[in-house]
């Protein structure tokens, strides 16, 4: 793999970018930990050993098959995750799930489909790199704040509060939009309004007694909850909160949100060995990387200005709409532009269809990508697999079927990079001169991975067992890496 | 035994860097919330110098030519 922007998009998916900024905006530090290990993972990855690939000349059909087969379903997931993400944004702006997923699961197979269209990559990343940077620059022009200034005014604020402007106090939303999966607990008291009706379900606090309440609620009828009320998930109707009262669900304040509390230190760790051990697999597995100065400096100089983009994202996005905040933050609330009243229309709606241009720009060029890398593990080198559209109308087709019923797409990106990494990445970083010896090293990491991932199931508890759990990866690449030392032992 | 290439010493920069935002996250007394020029020690570090330093250590010693892999590997 020589090309740096197929590196970069194979490596920046959507639902990665994204992640970034709303883990930044949800938890600051935590999130600065994220995009720094997004960021320096593929550069790691690039620069360890010698660039060959991971099978020798010896390797068996069998054994060849293994990292395809692997590669194909972690390819089948991260297209589930980002056709998904699009279902998530369809929705959140207003329209139906099923058009978002349609539009991009086409977009994405007639682009791989294509013959003439199979070397854009490049071209779209460029495109999405730059509709993003003009969106962002002109917000930050328009509010006449630079970054550091806005991270100031966003970590001195006393508190997050819902603007005038905000689409949740003129109109009201769907409270069933809000599904970041944080507790909808109010800090004071706080006016609802049901423009349309509806039951909702609340948990208040009356003296020291909690009661759980339901109230039918006729259109434009209004409801009063008090500090230490919450409203309970399952209630789907459209509510209008009260300009200037605090965010349910949003840091206590700006001090809280920029120097909170970190996360322990193992977990930090367990999301850096996963996205490390996927980056291996994702760019080294199986091929050969050999990128010239200059395009080591592009790749670092992309994921620089990815990082520095979503930073930017992120405090603008706080700034300009607290309510992001609400039910906690999903990957879809950041692809809605956030100034509500700083542009006037049309300029508004140019802006927002600019932001999801770089979305679906960023989409088509990760499948390109993605299309061409599985293409690169075949054996006959004509890259057969990825040529094949009847395989790939299936994995869009699936991808899209799944993505009708809405998932994390951040948390199904780590799985599928937790599982590739955990499968191909130690072979990847160490290429044993036996294929088998990289399969079964392969096979090994898969299972000891696949056994954590389904105790998640059951909840991940505390301490390293609860840490192991929620990041599979943690134990089970080392568990791999250690086979393959083994096989190396044993098979010379 | 490898070698210790460039390569090889741009990957353990790249892990140091890393883990400095670790360790600056567990000084004592939320050292790391200290603000300098409008943003906290663990902002800057993380979110400025890190990913800068990490471009130039990836320009000046991950660009290099690929060493020869070696027959015993």
């Amino acid at each position: 793999m020589r090309s740096v922007a197929r590196i970069l998009a194979v490596w920046l998916t959507p639902a990665v970018v994204l992640a970034v900024p709303a883990a930044l905006a949800a938890r600051g530090p935590d999130g600065l930990w994220l995009g720094l290990v997004v960021t320096l993972a593929p550069l790691i990855v690039l620069g360890w050993g010698t660039g060959r690939p991971a099978t020798g000349g010896d390797s068996r059909p069998g054994e060849t098959l293994f990292p395809v087969v692997t590669l194909l379903v972690t390819v089948g997931v991260l297209l589930w995750a980002n056709i998904a993400l699009a279902g998530d944004v369809a929705a959140w702006l207003g329209a139906r799930r099923w058009q978002g997923i349609v539009i991009t699961a086409a977009a994405g197979w007639l682009l791989t489909a294509w013959r003439p269209l199979r070397r854009t990559a490049p071209l779209l990343l460029a495109i999405a790199f730059l509709a993003a940077v003009v969106v962002l620059l002109q917000l930050a022009w328009a509010l006449a704040l630079g970054p550091i200034a806005a991270w100031d005014r966003v970590a001195t604020q006393p508190a997050f509060r819902f603007p005038p402007s905000s689409p949740w106090v003129i109109s009201g939303r769907d409270l069933g939009a809000a599904r970041g999966g944080e507790r909808l607990v109010f800090d004071e008291v706080h006016r609802l309004t049901a423009p349309a009706g509806g039951v909702l379900r609340a948990r208040t606090l009356d003296g020291g007694r909690l009661a759980e309440i339901e109230w039918t609620l006729v259109p434009g009828q209004t409801v009063t909850l008090r500090a230490g009320d919450e409203i309970m998930r399952g209630s789907t109707l459209r509510l209008r909160f009260e300009a200037d009262k605090r965010v349910p669900g949003a840091p206590a304040s700006g001090m809280v949100w920029a120097d909170g509390r970190p996360r322990h230190w193992l977990e930090r760790v367990g999301l850096a060995v996963t996205l490390l051990a996927g980056a291996a697999a994702l760019l080294r597995a199986g091929v050969t990387v050999r990128l010239s100065g200059d395009g080591t400096g592009f790749a670092a100089g992309g994921l620089l200005l990815a990082f520095v983009w979503a930073q930017a994202w992120a405090v603008y996005a706080i700034i300009q709409a607290p309510d992001l905040f609400l039910g906690g933050i999903t990957l879809e609330r950041l692809l809605e532009l956030p100034a509500h009243a700083l542009f006037a229309e049309p300029w508004r709606r140019t802006l927002q269809a600019l932001l999801l241009a770089a979305g679906l720009a960023a989409f088509l060029a990760s499948s390109l990508a993605l299309r061409e890398r599985l293409g690169a593990l075949d054996s006959t080198g004509g890259g057969e697999i990825g040529h094949d559209p009847g395989l790939w109308a299936g994995l869009f087709g699936g991808a899209a079927l799944a993505s009708l019923w809405p998932v994390d797409p951040w948390a199904l990106s780590l799985l599928a990079l937790g599982g590739a990494g955990c499968a191909l990445g130690p072979a990847a970083l160490w290429p044993p001169r036996h294929g088998r010896t990289a399969a079964t090293a392969g096979v090994v990491g898969l299972i000891a991975f696949a056994v954590l991932a389904a105790a998640q199931l059951r909840g991940s508890g505390g301490g390293l067992l609860g840490v192991a759990i929620a990041y599979p990866a943690l134990i089970a690449a080392p568990v791999g890496a250690f086979v393959l030392w083994l096989g190396r032992r044993v098979r010379p | 035994m490898r070698p210790v290439t460039t390569r090889t010493s741009g990957v353990l920069l790249l892990a140091l860097l890393l883990a400095g935002f670790l360790l600056l996250g567990a000084l004592p007394n939320q050292v790391a919330a200290i603000r300098v020029a409008g943003l906290s020690l663990l902002w800057w570090y993380g979110g400025v110098l890190a990913p800068v330093m990490a471009m130039l250590v990836a320009i000046r010693w991950l660009a290099d030519p690929l060493p020869a892999a070696s027959p015993g590997e």
